[in-house]
């Protein structure tokens, strides 16, 4: 069964890409807007990955994160923060709230790829 | 005042000095009414001799005489009675006049009271009481008017002492100079900007030293400004550079004037410009960049994109072109923005005054007040730290959070710490309990503070240090919200490093080891310590070396608690060599007023009540402390664990085992040494940190951590033999 991916991120130009990439590297993805259907939608099905913007409507995307951390049934999740906030201390704020990686915008594409297929092995492994 | 002197004085010049001048005058006078006198008696005895010698007259004799006999002898009776007045007018009231005078002018030249004696003639009487009281009233005045001047001269001093600390204080140059450009005056701050080495030298000219033209257009602008003199401004702003031009310098110029209104010279204050102008450049220059460096990869990325969307029928080669070029154009913006991200990390961020403060003087101000707000206890541990921040926002904001920190979790107590990282420092608030969700944390953020300058929530505060705050779970039921914040940018008050001495040689004493043990079971983690350090006028105990300093601090739960410590001088009762003082710092002068060890080890003792004490090579401070067993009446008679054993326990192979090396090789970051209070917190940050290593190993206890000293020291001991 394909690893599932929760893209969470408001701009729809950035999904779009986002999106893409995730299927062409033969994952099942998944989209939402919002803090809200974020957490339906991890609820409805904890997904293997989840790339997390944090400047989103309704919720601190970090709040999502220590949501995801805190649930049980996504101990196995990984996260990847995916944000225009560079500054280093919102780096180590997310790391420490339980972030796996932060990577800031703009990005590589094919380092984020890279990245995502790295996390999901080693989480399998 | 009358006193014997100065009759006696009266007295001796009486009939002298002061007499001269009138004697002089009244010479002519005198002496021509005596010779007058005696002429007249002269020519009474001729007529009488002639009278007599004409007997012939009988009884006609004295009728016979003829009239000019008679105004002769008329004559010479009046000159004969006018002499017998002027002896009675001299002796009565000329004399005693000139007595007056003399004693008056005395009194007005010797600037002392003096009763004036009264021998006069009853004409007189008033004489003598109203020049006495005219004496009197001009020595008051003399009095009134020397404590006036007294008091004038303190007031001047004390003003003249307030202007010399401003002017030394004040982080601006200040020169006075006169018109034709002489220093007058200067202040410290003005030598550090000008390069000056030594002196300033009075009186030379300003353009030795600063730059001539602008101060020059500076002066002539105030000189002549305005038609009107209510039109001058006085003060004039200018730019300015040292005479080497190396140094920027913003100043303003004041002209001093006279009573009416002349220019005598001008005041120039000023202020090192180099950096801010620097810094503002840089941002200028980073801005055009940025502008510049954006400019052509967005306009050949927007031209490519807009072809692409007009020609929808473009050929497929020709539409790989422009892909490439979208391609690296957008790879171009990308590295724009890294390059203006990497400029703006280098300029110094942020424009809000931030300071050097120490951690620990932060806590205690913020402990202090949550305990007058009835907030949760506020515990500072850990060692102090320097850091760069606001800090009347700071407390501010941090009374914030440790208030809805106790509301949130429950929790009636909290610790503070401050904690070196490797791009910051964080404060971290440690409580037993669970940790806060970042909703929660937001939710915060948004939430009006008042007292702040300029700041409107505890958002606007963090963002002035460019901080944020998190909050997680350490161990069960024990979590932190951590604060980052910038470090002092240079170590602040780092004495010179003191010469290499050698080091302390190794003690061993079992029996110091081996003291009464109760609690010999107890959990180390739970216990409570005493971490203490000496500084000494000597490495030898036995021969003579005394106790200069101690310093210790309370380890509870694992916690070093920095509000819990003690510091005291020694007064040792001998001269502290020379060589130590380079060590340590500590003077004769400084233990001076300090209590000698017989006062000062009975207070450490209570300081150490119920806990185990722990020092860096216990056994050398324990043997000062014993010699003074039987002075001071207190033993020191706890468990004594000894950190330099239980490095030696812990990593026997390697081989240095002073104090700074074992912080290092267990991440313990250290500043301010050879203080016994700085010393002690170092021991207490490594002896925490060997704890849990010990812990790792498998020791829990304190009996098993007194078997582990003892087999390192039997080991030491060994190795030693070969």
């Amino acid at each position: 069964m394909p690893a599932s991916v929760l893209v969470v991120d408001d701009e729809p130009n950035i999904v779009l890409s986002l999106e893409f990439l995730m299927r062409q590297a033969g994952f099942d993805v998944r989209t939402a807007r919002d803090g809200d259907a974020a957490l339906a939608a991890i609820a409805q099905r904890p997904p293997d990955l989840v790339l997390l913007d944090l400047m989103i409507p309704g919720r601190d995307g970090y709040e999502i994160c220590q949501a995801i951390r805190s649930d049980p049934a996504c101990a196995r999740t990984r996260i990847v923060m995916l944000t225009a906030r560079s500054r280093e201390v919102e780096r180590e704020k997310g790391l420490a709230l339980g972030a796996d990686d932060y990577i800031t915008k703009p990005f590589s594409t094919r380092d984020l790829v890279e990245r995502v297929r790295q996390l999901l092995a080693a989480r399998d492994g | 005042m009358c006193d014997s002197f100065s009759l006696r004085a009266m007295a001796e010049i009486d009939d002298q000095a002061w007499r001269k001048p009138e004697r002089l005058h009244a010479r002519p006078l005198w002496i021509t009414l005596i010779a007058a006198g005696c002429l007249g008696l002269a020519v009474l005895f001729v007529i009488v001799m002639l009278a007599l010698e004409t007997p012939e007259v009988d009884g006609a004799g004295l009728a016979a005489l003829s009239w000019s006999e008679l105004i002769a002898a008329g004559v010479t009776g009046f000159l004969v009675a006018l002499l017998v007045v002027a002896l009675i007018l001299r002796a009565q009231i000329v004399s005693p006049l000139r007595r007056l005078a003399a004693e008056a002018r005395f009194v007005a030249e010797a600037r002392s009271e003096h009763a004036l004696s009264a021998r006069a003639h009853p004409w007189l009487a008033p004489l003598p009481a109203a020049l006495g009281r005219l004496g009197a009233a001009l020595a008051q005045e003399r009095d009134q008017g020397a404590t006036a001047i007294a008091a004038a001269t303190v007031r001047l001093e004390e003003q003249k002492r307030r202007l010399e600390t401003i002017l030394r204080d004040l982080s601006e140059g200040v020169l006075i100079c006169t018109l034709d450009h002489r220093v007058l005056l200067y202040n410290q701050a003005a030598l550090g900007l000008l390069h000056v080495a030594g002196e300033l030298g009075l009186g030379r000219s300003l353009f030795n030293l600063i730059a001539r033209e602008p101060v020059l257009h500076a002066l002539e602008r105030m000189l002549h400004a305005g038609p009107a003199p209510g039109d001058r401004s006085d003060v004039c702003a200018l730019v300015c550079a040292t005479a080497d031009a190396t140094r920027l310098l913003l100043g303003r110029l004041s002209l001093t004037r006279e009573e009416s209104g002349r220019a005598t010279g001008y005041v120039l204050t000023i202020a090192d410009a180099t950096r801010e102008v620097a810094e503002l450049e840089a941002r200028d220059r980073l801005l055009r960049q940025l502008g510049d460096g954006l400019r052509r990869p967005i306009a050949n990325l927007h031209a490519a994109a807009e072809t692409l969307a007009a020609f929808p029928e473009m050929e497929a080669a020709r539409r790989t072109e422009f892909d490439g070029v979208i391609q690296r154009e957008s790879a171009a913006l990308v590295a724009g923005l890294e390059a203006f991200d990497r400029g703006a990390r280098d300029l110094e961020g942020g424009h809000w005054p931030l300071a050097d403060v120490l951690s620990l003087d932060v806590f205690r101000i913020l402990a202090k007040r949550s305990a007058d707000a009835g907030g949760p206890e506020i515990t500072p541990v850990g060692l102090p730290r320097w850091l760069h921040v606001d800090s009347h926002s700071l407390v501010i904001a941090l009374q914030r959070l440790s208030e809805r920190i106790a509301i949130q979790a429950g929790a009636r107590a909290v610790d503070i710490e401050a904690v070196a990282g490797e791009h910051a420092t964080y404060l971290d608030f440690v409580w037993a309990g669970e940790p806060i969700g970042a909703a929660i944390l937001d939710r915060w953020l948004g939430e009006a503070l008042t007292g702040a300058l300029g700041a409107a929530t505890l958002g606007d505060v963090l963002q002035r240090h460019g901080s944020t705050i998190w909050s997680r779970a350490t161990a069960p039921r024990r979590a932190v919200l951590r604060m980052p914040v910038s470090a002092a940018r240079e170590a602040s008050t780092s004495a010179t490093p003191a010469p290499a001495l050698p080091p302390r040689p190794e003690f061993y004493d079992f029996a110091l080891l081996g003291a009464a043990m109760e609690n010999a079971d107890a959990a180390l983690q739970a216990m409570t310590f005493v971490v203490f350090d000496t500084e000494t006028t000597g490495l030898k105990p036995s021969e003579g070396d005394e106790i200069v300093s101690i310093g210790a601090v309370r380890v509870v739960n694992g916690r070093i608690l920095t509000g819990e410590t003690f510091s005291r001088l020694v007064n040792p009762g001998r001269a502290i060599p020379a060589g130590s003082i380079r060590f340590h710092g500590i003077t004769d002068a400084m233990v001076a007023d300090a209590p000698p060890a017989s006062i000062a080890l009975p207070q450490l003792r209570s300081f150490c009540e119920g806990a185990v004490l722990v020092a860096h090579n216990a056994a050398f401070d324990l043997t000062f402390l014993k010699m003074k067993e039987h002075e001071s009446g207190v033993r020191f008679d706890m468990p004594v664990l000894d950190t330099l054993l239980i490095s030696l326990f812990l990593h026997p192979d390697l081989g240095d085992h002073d104090l700074d090396a074992i912080a290092a090789r267990v991440g313990v970051q250290i500043t301010g040494r050879h203080t016994a209070l700085g010393d002690a917190m170092a021991t207490a940050a490594v002896f925490v940190r060997l704890l849990v290593l010990l812990q790792q190993r498998g020791i829990t206890t304190l009996e098993g951590l007194m078997n582990a000293s003892r087999m390192a020291l039997d080991l030491r001991a060994r190795a030693r033999q070969f």
